[in-house]
C-alpha cells in the first residue's frame, strides 16, 4: 500500500481570544516590528496508509475531525503528498 | 455509594479523591482507562491531573479513552459523574458537557485559593451549601477559561446550569482567575447528573490542611443515596 502525509492545520476559531498570539505579537511589537497581529496554532504531520490520493484524502479529513476541538477550533488540510 | 475513579496515565488528584469520598463515608476503586465496563458503582469521578500530558489539549486524548464510552453510558442512565479539573476538561471534550476550556488568559498556571460562590442548591453535590454562600477552594491549572458560543451560553444561564461562580473573597478586586466567560467555575448537563468545575472540593475536606469547604460537597452526595 501507498504511504501519505497529511499536513494539518488546528486553529482557534476567529473571534476567541488567543493570550499566546498576543504575547508573541507584544514581543514582535518590542522588537520593533509593526506587526498586526498573531495567532497562533497547531501543525500535525501524520503518516498513514491508502490506496490512493483520493482515500488518503477522506482519511485526512476523518483525522481532522478526530484532533479538533469544534467548539474552539477549526482544521484545514494543508497539503496531502505521497511520501517513500 | 461506591465511586468509580477513573485513572488516566497522568491523572494526580485521583488519591486526594479517594481520601474525600471515604472520609465522607463513601467507598472508592481505582478504575484504569482501559477498562470498558463500569459495573457495581453509582458514581465515576474524573480526576484531576495532566492527563497525556495535556498534549493536543487538555483532556482531548484521555476523552477518547476506551473508558469513556462505559462512562458515556453511565451518564446516559442518570448515574452520577462528576469531573474536577482535567477532569471537567475532559467531560467537555467527550462532549459530555458543554463549551470548552481554553488557557488561562494571563497564560500562567494558577495554583492559589479562590472564591466560588455556590449558585444551586438543589443537587447532591451543593445541597448542604446556603444558596449565593462563597467557599474557599483551590484551583491549580492552567487551562480553565471557560468559553461556549453565545446561544450556549444563553442557555446554561437561562436552564440555571451553572452552579459554581468564582466570586470575591473578602477584599479582593480581581477574583476571575482565567478569564472564564461569566465567571463560570463549574457546570451540569441538563439532568443534574454530570458535574464539571475547575476548582478542587477534594482538596479542601481536611482540618489538618486549614479548609474543609470542600467537604459538604462529598457529604451531599451521601444525604442524596440516603433519601
Amino acid at each position: 500500500m501507498r504511504r501519505y502525509q497529511a499536513t494539518l492545520l488546528i486553529e482557534l476559531k476567529e473571534g476567541i481570544l488567543d493570550p499566546q498570539g498576543r504575547a508573541v505579537e507584544g514581543v514582535l511589537k518590542d522588537l520593533g516590528h509593526p506587526v498586526e497581529s498573531v495567532r497562533v496554532g497547531k501543525v500535525l504531520e501524520i503518516v498513514f496508509p491508502a490506496e490512493t490520493l483520493l482515500q488518503a484524502e477522506e482519511k485526512a479529513k476523518e483525522l481532522g475531525q478526530i484532533l479538533a476541538n469544534p467548539v474552539m477550533e477549526t482544521w484545514t488540510l494543508e497539503a496531502l503528498k505521497e511520501v517513500p | 455509594m461506591k465511586w468509580a475513579i477513573i485513572r488516566f496515565p497522568g491523572s494526580n488528584c485521583d488519591e486526594d479523591a479517594r481520601f474525600a469520598l471515604k472520609k465522607a463515608g463513601m467507598e472508592a476503586r481505582f478504575v484504569w482507562h482501559t477498562e470498558r465496563e463500569l459495573k457495581g458503582f453509582d458514581g465515576v469521578f474524573l480526576p484531576g491531573g495532566f492527563s497525556y500530558g495535556d498534549y493536543l489539549r487538555a483532556g482531548a486524548l484521555a476523552a477518547k479513552s476506551p473508558v469513556m464510552e462505559a462512562v458515556r453510558r453511565f451518564a446516559q442512565e442518570g448515574r452520577y459523574v462528576i469531573g474536577v479539573c482535567n477532569g471537567f476538561q475532559i467531560l467537555t471534550e467527550a462532549g459530555l458537557l458543554p463549551g470548552a476550556l481554553l488557557a488561562n488568559l494571563n497564560l500562567h498556571f494558577t495554583c492559589k485559593e479562590v472564591g466560588v460562590r455556590v449558585e444551586r442548591t438543589d443537587l447532591p453535590f451543593t445541597q448542604l451549601y446556603g444558596k449565593g454562600q462563597v467557599l474557599r477552594l483551590p484551583i491549580a491549572h492552567a487551562e480553565g477559561r471557560y468559553y461556549a458560543d453565545e446561544d450556549t451560553l444563553a442557555r446554561l444561564e437561562g436552564e440555571g446550569r451553572v452552579v459554581f461562580r468564582y466570586a470575591p473573597l473578602k477584599g479582593e478586586g480581581d477574583y476571575n482567575p482565567n478569564g472564564s466567560l461569566n465567571d463560570i467555575a463549574g457546570i451540569v448537563n441538563e439532568k443534574g447528573n454530570v458535574l464539571g468545575m475547575m476548582p478542587h472540593p477534594e482538596r479542601a475536606v481536611d482540618e489538618i490542611l486549614g479548609n474543609t469547604d470542600g467537604l459538604p460537597f462529598f457529604l451531599g452526595m451521601v444525604k442524596e443515596v440516603a433519601r
